[in-house]
């Protein structure tokens, strides 16, 4: 690979890693072409007409009911799959990038050429940092390529689904950044590959399982309500909005689950059996909640890397004269 | 430009709770070719990660080429024990690393010079090289980055002795021919002495000798008498034995040792293993390498 514009630290990190460049290169290219193909695919061969028969039995493709069937089924387990993007970014700086030049004292070598170890430690963050936003904005894209009509609208590729709603905004692109500041600022610290490695995969894990759990608290819910009687008690079935609590009130508005107390109030729950019902609720996030909280929640996560990027410059200039 | 190479002031390095160097004071002109002698551990490594700038010192000062190791990192050339190299790279991509790290300083001649005096393939990779080829690769991309200074810790003891002899040859000519100053540490005593004009002998983390070589063997003398030790009084005793002619010393002579003393030149190694079984004897730093400024041990 000739990267003519690229000079110093940043060409040699891209040298030194170049199976794994590839190897990501060719995983991207595959990508592309599988969604694609499937795309093409279930626009060529279409489900079929009519109703299936022992006589006149369904077309399948490959197996499965149809090439849109596994089209929509590869996009939900790719989306789920794009989670684990950050995780693998993270592994790969915080071992092979840098805890593994630690541990095998190669950074000896580095550190005693032309280049002072800040430049070293900056060549490794932003060739890493440019590489994982390029690959992440990559699959991005082959997924909206792949559900351009059904992302965010379709029961299981809910806009709010975990995957789905990081793969469709900037959090996702955040949290590689963030990866990649964490793998440098651990692989550093620790200076031991494996060790590194599984340290910054877990709290990759950890922030991320995390901020999937925060961010629905970032932004305050609306709530809908409307009467409610012991047969009709549930709210209307929205696809666009993301419930995130609903039940029934009674007349002074105190919440209840509405199993609890509909149709009539249960025994050994917090239902008081003179309990009245009279209306229903939905807390609810509406889908223009989604900028919202992708803003807020990749502020965060920018944040948090900013943080590791320093922590990591912070301690080389405690370690090096 | 300055004259001084290296310059310690009461330097010191404590990884963890052991202490690596301690209160190490001492002047290295520039030009010299420079032994760092002392046994496993003794704080040559660390003296010289110090003095390339991969390390910080846990206090005191170091300069070198008159400023700091970070500042003076383009000029310095360093090549560690284990002779780290990427081993996934081959030779000819090493030396290439080499020019991009090193612009404007690089001579790929020279680093292909040193690589190609062994008949090794540019294009074999580095892990499949065996210890002493690691350390010719290592040492041209030391030489191909045209230092001012060149800190090689243990960098002959991979290489078999036509190698030590040919590496050590192309070594002392470049560094004849644009002045460089070159640090060498090594445990085997005879292994720097023919190539090196100043020694700086180090254990237990302390300076114990530090100047030329010729100077510091000059500054001793190695008498054999049969008199009572306490003849010897007036000067410094490093050593004394009993031998079957009486005693034998090595002493640091304040004036002629007098009558009945038989006095001989003793050799560097002599001097040395004395200053290696005697931790007690005062430390000895010839003029013009001692540290200015706050004064450190010194003659």
């Amino acid at each position: 690979m000739t990267m003519p514009t690229l000079r110093g630290p940043h060409r040699a990190d891209l040298r030194l890693h170049r199976t794994a460049l590839w190897t990501g290169g060719a995983v991207l290219a595959l990508t592309l072409a599988y969604i694609g193909w499937l795309r093409w695919a279930a626009h060529a061969y279409p489900e079929s007409e009519g109703d299936c028969s022992a006589a006149e039995p369904c077309d399948t493709f490959l197996g499965f009911s149809s090439a849109r069937g596994l089209l929509y089924l590869s996009l939900e387990r790719g989306a789920v799959l794009l989670l684990l993007l950050p995780l693998l970014i993270g592994v790969f700086v915080a071992g092979p990038m840098v805890a593994r030049e630690m541990e095998s004292g190669v950074y000896k070598l580095s550190w005693s050429q032309s280049v002072s170890p800040a430049r070293w430690l900056a060549a490794k963050l932003t060739t890493a940092a440019a590489l994982a936003v390029g690959g992440t904005l990559f699959l991005m894209a082959v997924l909206r390529l792949g559900g351009s009509d059904v992302i965010g609208v379709r029961w299981n590729l809910h806009w709010a689904d975990r995957g789905v709603y990081e793969a469709t905004g900037p959090a996702l692109v955040a949290y590689a950044l963030f990866a990649v500041a964490l793998g440098t600022l651990i692989g550093f610290a620790v200076r031991r590959t494996l060790v590194a490695m599984a340290a910054t995969g877990l709290v990759t894990g950890v922030v991320l399982w995390g901020m999937g759990n925060l961010r629905w608290h970032l932004v305050p819910v609306k709530t809908v309500g409307g009467p409610a009687s012991d047969k009709d008690h549930f709210p209307p079935f929205r696809l666009d909005s993301f419930s995130m609590d609903q039940g029934v009130t009674n007349a002074t508005g105190e919440r209840f689950y509405a199993w609890q107390c509909v149709p009539k109030p249960q025994s050994g729950f917090s239902c008081p059996t003179d309990t009245k019902i009279t209306t229903w609720y939905m807390d609810y996030h509406p889908r223009s909640h989604f900028w919202y909280t992708q803003l807020i929640e990749t502020g965060i996560v920018l944040a948090l890397a900013a943080a590791a990027t320093y922590a990591a410059f912070r301690l080389l200039r405690r370690r090096t004269p | 430009m300055t004259d001084t190479a290296i310059e310690a002031r009461a330097l010191t390095k404590r990884h963890g709770r052991r202490r690596a160097l301690h209160d190490c004071s001492f002047r290295l002109p520039v030009g010299r070719i420079c032994a760092v002698v002392g046994p496993n551990g003794a704080g040559k490594s660390t003296l010289l990660a110090l003095a390339a700038g991969l390390d910080r010192p846990t206090e005191g000062t170091l300069t070198v080429l008159g400023t700091g190791p970070a500042q003076a990192r383009a000029r310095v050339a360093y090549v560690a024990q284990d002779k780290p190299l990427h081993p996934r790279l081959t030779i000819a991509e090493t030396l290439r690393l080499g020019a991009e790290l090193n612009p404007g300083r690089w001579d790929m001649a020279v680093a292909e010079r040193v690589v190609g005096g062994s008949g090794l393939d540019p294009r074999a990779r580095v892990r499949t090289l065996s210890g002493g080829q690691r350390t010719r690769v290592a040492l041209a991309l030391a030489l191909g980055k045209r230092a001012e200074l060149l800190l090689l810790d243990e960098p002959m003891a991979d290489l078999d002795p036509l190698a030590r002899h040919q590496l050590m040859g192309t070594l002392m000519a470049e560094a004849a021919e644009h002045g460089t100053t070159v640090v060498m540490s090594s445990h085997i005593v005879g292994e720097l002495a023919d190539s090196c004009d100043h020694l700086l002998l180090v254990s237990g983390g302390r300076i114990r000798l530090g100047g030329g070589i010729d100077d510091l063997v000059a500054a001793h003398a190695l008498v054999t008498g049969a008199r009572p030790p306490a003849d010897l009084a007036p000067h410094t005793v490093i050593e004394s034995r009993a031998t079957g002619r009486g005693v034998t010393a090595l002493i640091r002579p304040e004036g002629p040792p007098g009558d009945g003393w038989e006095v001989e030149e003793p050799s560097l190694e002599e001097l040395l293993l004395a200053h290696l079984r005697s931790p007690d004897a005062p430390p000895l730093l010839t003029p013009g390498t001692t540290a200015s400024g706050r004064s450190g041990v010194a003659a």
